[in-house]
């Protein structure tokens, strides 16, 4: 199915429609927000955030598929390698995830595997390099919280891969830069990071890279406990705020076309 | 039956002839057996020789004549590498020398006197741990004077201070005063999970004592100043009720002699201004409100003979496995910042409390920050922190990191007094869920796993940082 309702979703909900959309590239609903913030709740959060689109992923899985489920033209889930969060340090050298995955793949449409964190070289660990060719195997992207040294590694293992760099990688703009020239296959999300635009400025370092690369960031919220929901508007503030202080086409483009763009294929399934 | 078993029993106990105390002739812990009362002196530092002073007395019949001494650490299951050598120091009086703590730790000292054993546990901290220790003091501080506020320490605005604090007719409805939640005998705190003034609350009521030495005022710091945060309350509408124009004509009619005594003028017509004053009124009078002395700082500064070992077991963890000093820092016990402790946040269905992220955005917006008119300080040299404070996504459900000072008197504990008792703060530092912290967040944080034994020890720690 094709989505064609695009004109039309740009003003569904209660967005003000002067406002900039935004793809919030960076959320989760695990399992611990499901009961704190029902569905509807969190489906109504994103629509008066004014999000145009999320991506989202929940440790279990059950959540973004919930989510997904109420409101397809809002949410694109992606896959967690972890049924619960306490997974993120461990489930790199456990081969249950890889079974995890497969069943879940076999039954539910994803846009992705992540976020997941992996660090140097356990991302040449078997539990990984399965994990890859999954993604290989259903054309997924990866959406990778890790270090350069990973992300190297995951591109190494499939040169095509398609990955999103979680928070791009907590790490200099500088770096952040010399990556992005060096894979053409690399975006970075900006969650959880204020340097690059605090109080409605963008700091100089972070300009450069952004009018360098302007299609190749987003931004996203971290919704990392089920209180983090609530913060889901006031980060789309926030980010509207800095991204006024750069030209408009590469402010829409962070705000929300790169998203859109990036994950036109999964829209189009 | 039963009672008469009893009664035998008191009396066989109390038949039997008390061994009488003798007073061994040094200062010290003090140690007992069947026949002998011991007292030491001895000041171990690892990795370094030291002495033991003794001195014993024997509670009936001859002085003792026969000391040993040996150390070691129970956990481990070894002694020191060295074999002291006592030598006798007149009548009942001992020396030891070349005794050698090698590693820091639980140690226990064994006294053998005249054949009767007696043991004494001691924790000997590493240098590193020591100055942690040692940054826990002096105390009390020395007093000092808030430049933001001109009648600071002025005698006549303490008493005025006093007064506003305790009267009710500063709240809009009459019937509220700072003391209803700030109880003077509660360490001026209330003693509830949340507040409540006029209506409910979502947030526990702090103490005030020691509250003049904060950076920052509030559970989100929407304050950098005391009698920002003294004014507060007054205008919130669930906690006293009043408006500036209520207290310019409270001031006006009722405290004006006060006021002028205190301010050296008249009230002035705008009631803004009489507003102000009557924060930096109450503020004066807050910063008096000054804890004592604990048996901790008594340990601390190596005033104590019996400060017990379980607080000193405790103290160990909370300076070295616990990093609880980290955080809880400084003579105050606290870094005066703010923490996400993995404590719920929400405020109620579907509400949440956004702590000092709220907290930054309110302190930018208040006229009463120290950027602001009302600073005394002409040179804004005090305004460093507000002018350069920033907002980022972590200050969401962030709290202030409170002192712990008499915190074994001011239950219930966190922000939303969710956590009944210090134990319970202890099990949830233990227990902590770090799926609630961001994996690139503090890195400080991280689940304790204490034994139940070492919970023990951390809340004595914690109950001797309460004054007697």
């Amino acid at each position: 199915m094709r989505v064609i309702a695009l004109p039309f979703l740009f003003f569904v909900g209660a967005a003000n429609s002067q406002q900039l959309p935004i793809f919030d590239a960076h959320l989760h609903y695990s399992h611990d927000a499901w009961e704190l913030v029902p569905v509807p709740q969190a489906i109504e959060i994103l629509r008066k955030a004014g999000l145009k689109r999320a991506l989202i992923s929940s440790s279990g899985d059950e959540g973004q598929q919930r989510l997904y489920a109420a409101a397809p033209d809002l949410v694109i889930p992606e896959l967690r390698p972890y049924r619960n969060r306490s997974e993120v340090g461990t489930w790199f050298r456990d081969s249950s995830v890889i079974p995890y995955l497969e069943s879940r793949l076999s039954k539910y449409v994803y846009a992705g595997i992540g976020e997941f964190h992996l660090y140097g070289a356990d991302a040449d660990l078997p539990v990984p390099r399965a994990m890859v060719g999954l993604a290989k195997k259903y054309n997924l992207f990866l959406h990778a919280h890790s270090d350069i040294d990973a992300v190297e590694r995951l591109f190494a293992q499939w040169p095509q891969a398609r990955i999103l760099w979680a928070h791009s990688g907590f790490d200099s703009p500088e770096r952040v830069a010399q990556m992005l020239r060096k894979h053409k296959n690399l975006w970075a999300d900006l969650a959880f990071r204020t340097d690059h635009g605090s109080g409605g400025k963008v700091d100089p370092a972070w300009r450069k890279v952004f009018m360098e690369f302007p299609d190749r960031f987003m931004v996203g919220t971290d919704s990392y406990t089920p209180e983090r929901w609530h913060y889901i508007g006031e980060h789309a503030n926030w980010s509207r705020a800095w991204l006024a202080d750069l030209p408009r086409d590469v402010a829409e483009r962070i705000a929300w076309k790169n998203g859109e763009a990036l994950f036109s294929s999964f829209q189009s399934r | 039956m039963e009672k008469r078993r009893s009664a035998v029993l008191f009396l066989s106990v109390a038949l039997i002839p008390a061994a009488q105390a003798c007073t061994p002739a040094i200062e010290g812990p003090r140690l007992e057996s069947k026949s002998y009362v011991l007292a030491y002196r001895a000041a171990p530092e690892v990795g370094k020789h030291f002495s033991v002073e003794v001195a014993a007395c024997a509670k009936n019949g001859p002085a003792p004549k026969a000391l040993k001494i040996d150390a070691h650490m129970p956990e481990h299951r070894h002694g020191m590498n060295y074999k002291p050598t006592v030598k006798p120091a007149g009548p009942g009086r001992w020396q030891a020398e070349g005794l050698m703590f090698h590693m820091p730790g639980k140690w226990e000292f064994v006294f053998f006197v005249e054949g009767e054993r007696m043991t004494r546990e001691l924790v000997v901290f590493s240098d590193e741990e020591k100055a942690r220790i040692l940054s826990h003091g002096p105390w009390p501080p020395p007093s000092r004077q808030d430049p933001s506020n001109r009648v600071s320490g002025k005698r006549e605005a303490i008493a005025l201070g006093e007064r506003l604090f305790f009267e009710p007719r500063l709240s809009g409805t009459g019937s509220v005063l700072c003391a209803s939640c700030h109880v003077p005998f509660r360490q001026f705190q209330d003693a509830r999970a949340r507040a409540f003034g006029l209506e409910d609350v979502d947030r526990n009521t702090p103490s005030l004592m020691n509250v003049g030495l904060y950076r920052w005022y509030g559970w989100d710091g929407a304050q950098d100043n005391l009698w920002a945060q003294s004014i507060r309350p007054l205008l919130d509408p669930r906690e006293m009720r009043a408006s500036a124009s209520h207290i310019g004509k409270f001031i006006r009619n009722v405290a004006g002699n006060d006021y002028e005594l205190a301010f050296g003028r008249k009230p002035p017509a705008d009631d803004q201004e009489i507003l102000v004053d009557v924060g930096k009124a109450l503020a004066a009078y807050q910063e008096t409100l000054v804890s004592g002395r604990t048996p901790f700082d008594d340990f601390r500064d190596g005033r104590a003979t019996d400060y017990p070992i379980a607080a000193q077991r405790g103290l160990g963890i909370f300076v070295g496995k616990g990093n609880c000093s980290i955080c809880h820092f400084g003579p105050q016990f606290t870094n005066g910042e703010f923490a996400d402790t993995g404590v719920s946040f929400f405020a109620g269905k579907g509400r949440i409390d956004p702590g000092r992220h709220g907290g930054i955005k309110k302190l930018k917006a208040s006229p009463y920050n120290l950027l602001g008119r009302f600073n005394d300080d002409a040179t804004r040299g005090n305004a460093t922190g507000t002018r350069h404070v920033d907002l980022q996504h972590r200050n969401f459900g962030e709290f202030r990191v409170p002192g712990l000072r008499n915190v074994a008197r001011t239950a219930p504990y966190m922000h939303n007094g969710s956590i009944a008792t210090l134990r319970e703060v202890v099990q949830h530092y233990s227990d902590l869920n770090e799926d609630r912290l961001h994996f690139d967040g503090e890195k400080i944080l991280r689940k304790l796993n204490l034994t139940a034994g070492e919970i023990d020890d951390l809340v004595a720690f914690l109950e001797s940082l309460s004054e007697p």
